[in-house]
């Protein structure tokens, strides 16, 4: 057995693996370039501005394969709770037998990278490539790196599609790594409503490193809902990235209720103007869990709104990060901009770690934001008691009501019910008084 | 035998001993008036009552229904039939009122063995007692008390409890801060659940409502005990002289 060179870069052993794994030659080259890029950045480490309250080095002293095996039970209880078409990926590979696409309608094409000739991949290059200047996504380089499938959604101009997609990431196996890549084109004048339930298998302990990039031609409408419920020891880090052009609408929401370390970090572009673009989310925390939600706005064009509505509730020993970045640049005259993040502690050593940053180049603009912290208040729990509502069913409700605020604001009123039951059912699961 | 029977109470607020050494007995119907001071511990015997933490119990017994209240929490004295119309209602964001009711409604039909009452049914029952308190339905959809008046916080107290029916209802100064076509219409309310069933026990500062709800005793509270007992007449009494007799060295 030869030996192998000592990795200077955490995954850097993995990365000549995955060159020969699934993707053939023509993610050889690809993945080079990737590396490089990687390898300039480097690993995030505590100096690393962006990953200051969010520390990887559990990951990077881990010892992680590549995964082996694509098929998976879904588990069906942890998912997003709705009927509708389904891609399903196992390990960041396409089982086709999981998924069922016979209900798709024309418009909505779907394609994976490892169903189609080397040739026909020129397209799926360009993509790659214009995530390649992104000089401080060290972790996109890697997803690229060490990629085993992607999946791409189109939606021809002009069409609408009726039902969501779900798509579902399953991690199954410990000790492995996987590099989910989605990659969502919607055409001028489109609707589509989208969900992504990232799950795990049982206790698996797994890194997904997860990569969702989104196109939004003029005057588009994009529904994309997130529910992050891996499984409770692995490790979740994705970034979304969506270029919205005029006109178009994007409702993103993401739910993080899973994993014990997770990263949703959401960057959305406003490439054009009159964009309407939401990013919101709501976390649930219990034992050890840490959940970061990093946001980053950027208006580049004038009159365009973006709204950003965070709600978190920590218990035990829980930790949660909010970053929210809004960028607004000189061009971007007439830009409202709105974010909150507000987060609620129920326990001594559950923390909070919110950062709110505005960089405004425009003087006609109109962005605010905040951000609280609170408890649970005694005088609220005894007044629902004094109904005669037992202490238990009190503190679920105000909790529950607590986090509804941020689940209302999405748009799809049959997904933000599913994610209204995600949130009771954790409430029942993990709220007991220690 | 008293629907509630109070002996001996002290109790401690933040160390403090607030309560001395009360003693009250209600009948089955009977309606009570407390008055007194500000700071004489009105609020503190309701939340004592009520079973609110941190209102401690050091002395003395509380019976109710012939049960020992001390020894049940909060939600089994509500479920038991003990109401306690706020002094200072809460706002509680994000639970609409109408489902905060049908929980509060459902816990004491589970409490006591019967079956959760049907939503539509229910419904039209709330909205029959909001008519009378001239609540509107929007009232019911917003969530409970967010945003509402002090005078619209009070009367939906006095819904709760025309919903619940409780046995024993203490309203701690419900006609403070209310115009006088609320007055009456809150009085209206009390006056609607008073039968040989239902008891009271009122706190005010004034002899006003008294007017509205003939109380059949009027109680002096000072300093942590009950001073002075009597009919209405000492409501009447207490308006013209005030608490100068019931001072510190008085007492
Ligand atoms: N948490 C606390 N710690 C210490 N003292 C307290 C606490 N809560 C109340 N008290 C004190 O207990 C006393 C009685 O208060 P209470 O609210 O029962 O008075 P009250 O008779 O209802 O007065 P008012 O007519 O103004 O409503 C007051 O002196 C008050 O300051
Ligand atoms: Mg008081």
């Amino acid at each position: 057995m030869a030996l192998q060179p000592v990795a200077k870069l955490p995954f850097e052993g993995l990365i000549a693996d995955a060159r020969s794994h699934k993707l053939g030659k023509w993610h050889s080259k690809l993945s080079e370039r990737a590396l490089e890029q990687y390898a300039e950045i480097g690993w995030p480490g505590p100096k690393t501005e962006s990953w200051k309250y969010t520390s990887l080095n559990k990951i990077a002293s881990g010892t992680f394969s590549l995964a082996g095996e694509y098929s998976a039970i879904v588990p069906e209880d942890m998912i997003m709770p709705l009927t509708c078409p389904r891609v399903v990926l196992v390990n960041g590979v396409l089982n086709k037998e999981l998924s069922n696409l016979e209900h798709l309608i024309g418009n909505l094409s779907i394609t994976s990278l490892v169903d189609i000739e080397d040739h026909q991949k020129t397209f799926f290059d360009d993509l790659f490539k214009s995530e390649e200047s992104k000089g401080d996504l060290p972790l996109t380089h890697l997803n690229t790196a060490i990629l085993s499938d992607a999946v791409m959604l189109e939606i021809t101009e002009g069409s609408k599609c009726e039902l969501p997609l779900h798509i579902i990431s399953i991690g199954s196996g410990n000790g492995i790594t996987f590099a989910p890549r989605l990659i969502v084109n919607v055409g001028i004048g489109a609707k589509v409503d989208f969900i992504e339930s990232h799950v795990g298998c049982s206790d698996s302990a797994y890194f997904s490193n997860s990569v969702t990039q989104l196109y939004l031609g003029d005057n588009s409408e994009v529904g994309h809902y997130k529910l992050q419920n891996d499984s409770r020891e692995s490790s979740h880090i994705s970034l979304t990235r969506a270029v919205i052009d005029d006109g178009a609408s994007y409702d993103n929401f993401t739910m993080s209720v899973g994993a014990k370390l997770s990263r949703n970090e959401v960057r959305a572009h406003l490439k054009g103007s009159g964009v309407e673009c939401c990013i919101n989310g709501a976390y649930l925390g219990a034992a050890d869990q840490h959940i970061d939600n990093t946001t980053f706005i950027e208006h580049q064009a004038e009159g365009s709104s973006s709204r950003e509505v965070f709600k978190g509730v920590l218990d035990d020993t829980a930790r949660g990060v909010f970053q929210g970045k809004i960028l607004v640049h000189p061009e971007a005259q007439k830009t409202d901009g709105y974010q909150m993040n507000r987060a609620m502690l129920l326990s001594d050593k559950a923390e909070i770690d919110s950062k709110p940053e505005l960089e405004i180049y425009a003087d006609d603009v109109r962005c605010s934001h905040g951000a609280t912290v609170g408890e649970l208040e005694d005088e609220l729990i005894f007044y629902l008691c004094a109904r005669g509502i037992d202490r238990e069913s009190a503190r679920r409700m105000l909790i529950g009501a607590y986090i509804s605020d941020a689940i209302d604001e999405v748009k799809n009123i049959d997904i933000r019910s599913s994610i209204q039951i995600v949130a009771e059912n954790w409430l029942k699961q993990n709220l007991y008084e220690k | 035998m008293s629907l509630l029977s109070i002996r001996d109470l002290h109790a401690t607020v933040g160390g403090n001993e607030i309560l001395k050494g009360i003693n009250l007995e209600i009948g089955p119907g009977e309606i009570h008036a407390v008055m007194g001071p500000n700071g004489s511990g009105k609020s503190t015997l309701s939340y004592v009552l009520a079973g609110r933490e941190g209102y401690e119990v050091t002395r003395g017994t509380i019976a109710f229904k012939g049960k020992d209240l001390i020894d049940l929490a909060a939600d089994e004295r509500a479920n038991e039939g003990v109401f306690l119309a706020f002094q200072y209602p809460v706002e509680v964001p994000g639970v609409v009122g109408m489902t905060f009711l049908r929980e509060a409604y459902n816990a004491k039909l589970r409490y006591l063995g019967k079956q959760e009452i049907d939503a539509m049914e229910f419904l039209k029952f709330v909205r029959s007692r909001a008519k009378t308190l001239n609540m509107s339905d929007d009232m019911l959809k917003r969530a409970v008390n967010v945003g509402f008046s002090g005078g619209e916080k009070k009367r939906n107290e006095i819904l709760q409890m025309a919903v619940l029916e409780p046995d024993l209802a203490i309203l701690d100064e419900t006609d403070s801060g209310l115009d006088i076509d609320a007055l009456k219409l809150v009085s209206d309310g009390v006056n609607e659940l008073r039968s040989e069933n239902h008891s009271m026990l009122i706190i005010t500062h004034y002899q006003r409502l008294l007017n509205y709800i003939q109380p059949d005793h009027v109680h002096v509270l000072a300093h942590g005990k009950i001073q002075r007992s009597g009919g209405k007449e000492l409501a009447l009494e207490l308006e013209a002289k005030g608490y100068a007799e019931f001072s510190e060295e008085a007492a």
